[in-house]
């Protein structure tokens, strides 16, 4: 993936907002700009605010402070029925009553169009999520992907300027879901329309967004393009929620040929090559590895040449890739390393027990300020 | 062993339940089958069959006007009840709505004040406001009876509504007042079909309130009252109780199944 394509700022624009239920705030002082044409994550865990916030630029909810705009125009006093947006809801909201085409034309009823126009544009919409031919089937004949694909269309058909996804694809199995995401991802590509999408599974945030917003507690705790975030996360959050992450306690030692240096009190002193360069020397800080960039050798018993002497204490298969949780001397808590499992039988030939040597490279090492 | 103790506990049910419905039902079968019977008494045995009653009942000219002024009191109660119990219920249902459970029960207590009471209240009621008694009063209070059932029929039927399904025709550029129409109204239809049909029935059928509020005009439960005055006339009653009886199990039998009606508020 490539990071390359700055997107335009401010298309939609959400200055200051907070949002207060009762003295509760769900929204705390929220201010982000999401790029015309962007695909666009609000990612956090459940209760985060993220919710609230797509449903503040839908108009289900006013803001209690702070602007919204959106291509320019502020939205305060915006409706819902008058906003250039449309949303997709996490129960797809399918009318009941109506047939997929009905549902699909039902947004277009103010247009003015005449028999042919509508049923040629329901049709368009209806061959974007590949469902021609579905349009006389009742609400409740369509299974959970038909189900979202519809609520999919019903949005698009309007042509919005800014396409909201509550959820999408929460309701879908592992497989469906891995599909769909592909799926959506070439049609934001392919149509041009900027998505704006909340979800919690990170996995899918990390898949299909240009960028990322991750929220904790009505926060923005950090904006970035995927790839940012989970290599070189600055945040504890960040980097404790997205992915898998090893913390040790660490103190800045100073630097070295322009590698900063740490002393850890576990893995003795290591470098960085990350290191946010307002560290300063004598500076608590912790340090991040993740399991995958962990390297692990088999080791003759003895002393180690080079890197962390530890042994094996468990072994967790997960299919493709193989978790060793390590025990390093002097220290209770356990070093997690991902192995492929085609490797983790060589590396790791005695199973429990057995002596291995961590090694990393420096670039791997992730530098987070203060201790938490 | 155990086999036995439940076999017989079945035949024991099934005992129980044949008396309950024999108890139910036998008296008013009773009502049918003596509008038939060739005799001026309601006795055992039945003296041979006649249509005679029937063409009596149907003869009666007060009958006919009791009748109408029932339809004229019923068929506006059924309407304003079931507007009024549909507004209450939306807004019962909404989130946003302050003390809502309170205000449920509060709106369901004129079912549990015995109808005697409510009767005597309002005639006190009308009396000191200065409004004469009319089919109009009887009309005031059969809305007040009806409101609970009302209610009731269109809150089970709210129950489970998706609001995101609301939400998404705002979303999709329609205003509250079409939104309600063409979303909320069509997919409350079921419950409101049987709201009306429930609130006739009960007008329809009500003596005792119309008893205490009617001016002049009575309605067919206070025509059919009257009626028992007189012990000839009592067959022809009988055969007009039976019409009301059929007409009054029809209509709640297809209130109770719209209600009951599955599939329409799941998305």
């Amino acid at each position: 993936m490539s990071v390359g394509r700055m997107p335009q700022q401010g298309f939609v624009g959400i200055s200051g907002v907070s949002k207060l239920f009762g003295k509760v705030a769900a929204v705390d002082d929220v201010s982000l700009d999401v790029g015309r044409g962007e695909f666009f994550a609000l990612l956090g865990p459940s209760g985060c605010g993220k919710t609230t916030l797509l449903r503040m630029l839908g108009g289900f909810e006013i803001p209690t402070l702070g602007e919204i705009s959106i291509d320019g125009e502020p939205m305060a006093a915006v409706p819902p029925y008058r906003r250039p947006v449309n949303m997709v809801f996490q129960s797809y909201a399918i009318f009941p009553h109506l047939n997929v085409f009905q549902n699909i034309a039902f947004g277009l009823r103010k247009d003015g169009l005449s028999r042919a126009q509508l049923s040629q544009r329901v049709g368009e919409a209806l061959a974007l999520i590949r469902l021609e031919g579905y349009g006389e089937r009742a609400a409740h004949e369509l299974s959970g992907g038909q189900r979202q694909r519809v609520a999919l269309a019903r949005a698009l058909v309007k042509k919005p300027k800014v396409l909201l996804l509550d959820e999408p694809l929460g309701a879908l199995d592992k497989k469906l879901r891995e599909h769909m995401q592909i799926e959506l991802r070439d049609l934001q590509k392919a149509l041009g329309i900027t998505f704006l999408f909340v979800t919690h599974d990170q996995e899918e945030a990390l898949t299909m967004s240009d960028r990322i917003a991750v929220m904790s507690a009505g926060k923005v705790v950090e904006v970035g393009p995927p790839q940012q975030l989970y290599a070189a996360p600055r945040t504890r959050f960040v980097a404790e929620f997205i992915g898998t992450m090893n913390f040790f306690e660490g103190r800045m030692l100073g630097w070295e040929q322009g590698l900063p240096m740490i002393e850890t009190e576990r893995l003795g002193a290591i470098a960085a090559t990350t290191a946010a360069a307002e560290l300063s020397p004598g500076e608590t800080v912790t340090v991040a590895l993740r399991p995958e960039s962990i390297h692990v050798e088999a080791r003759n018993p003895g002393p180690a040449t080079a890197g962390l002497a530890g042994t094996v204490s468990k072994l967790a298969y997960l299919g493709d890739r193989t978790h060793a949780y390590v025990k390093v001397e002097g220290s209770d808590k356990l070093v997690l390393a991902a192995l492929p499992s085609t490797r983790a039988l060589a590396a790791i030939a005695g199973g429990q027990q057995a002596p291995v040597t961590l090694s990393w490279s420096p670039a791997s090492v992730i530098v987070l300020k203060g201790p938490r | 062993m155990t086999r036995d103790r439940t076999s017989a506990g079945v035949a024991w049910l099934k005992g129980y339940t044949i008396t309950y419905l024999v108890f139910i039902y036998l008296p008013v079968l009773l009502l049918p089958i003596f509008s038939f019977n060739d005799s001026i008494y309601v006795a055992l045995p039945m003296k041979g069959l006649t249509l005679q009653w029937w063409r009596e009942m149907i003869a009666q000219e007060g009958m006919h006007a009791a009748f109408s002024n029932s339809i004229s009191v019923a068929l506006p109660v059924a309407f304003l009840s079931t507007a009024m119990g549909l507004c209450a219920a939306k807004a019962l249902t909404g989130s946003r709505l302050p003390f809502s459970g309170l205000l449920t029960s509060l709106f369901a207590l004129p079912l549990v004040i015995p109808f005697i009471i409510l009767g005597i209240a309002l005639l006190i009621g009308f009396n000191r406001i200065g409004i004469g008694l009319s089919l109009y009063t009887v009309g005031i209070g059969h809305v007040l009876i009806c409101l609970p059932f009302s209610l009731f029929v269109l809150l089970s039927r709210f129950d489970g509504f998706d609001r995101s399904l609301e939400e998404a025709a705002l979303d999709l550029g329609e205003t509250p007042w079409m939104t309600f129409w063409r979303v909320t109204f069509p997919i409350v239809l079921p419950g409101v079909i049987a709201s009306l049909l429930l609130t006739f029935t009960i007008s329809f059928d009500e003596f005792l309130l119309a008893f205490f509020l009617t001016g002049s005009k009575s309605t067919l439960p206070l025509y059919i009252f009257s009626q028992l005055r007189f012990p000839a006339k009592l067959p022809a009653v009988l055969a007009l109780g039976s019409t009301v009886l059929i007409g009054t199990f029809i209509l709640v039998a297809i209130a109770e199944r719209l209600r009951r009606q599955e599939g329409g508020t799941r998305s």
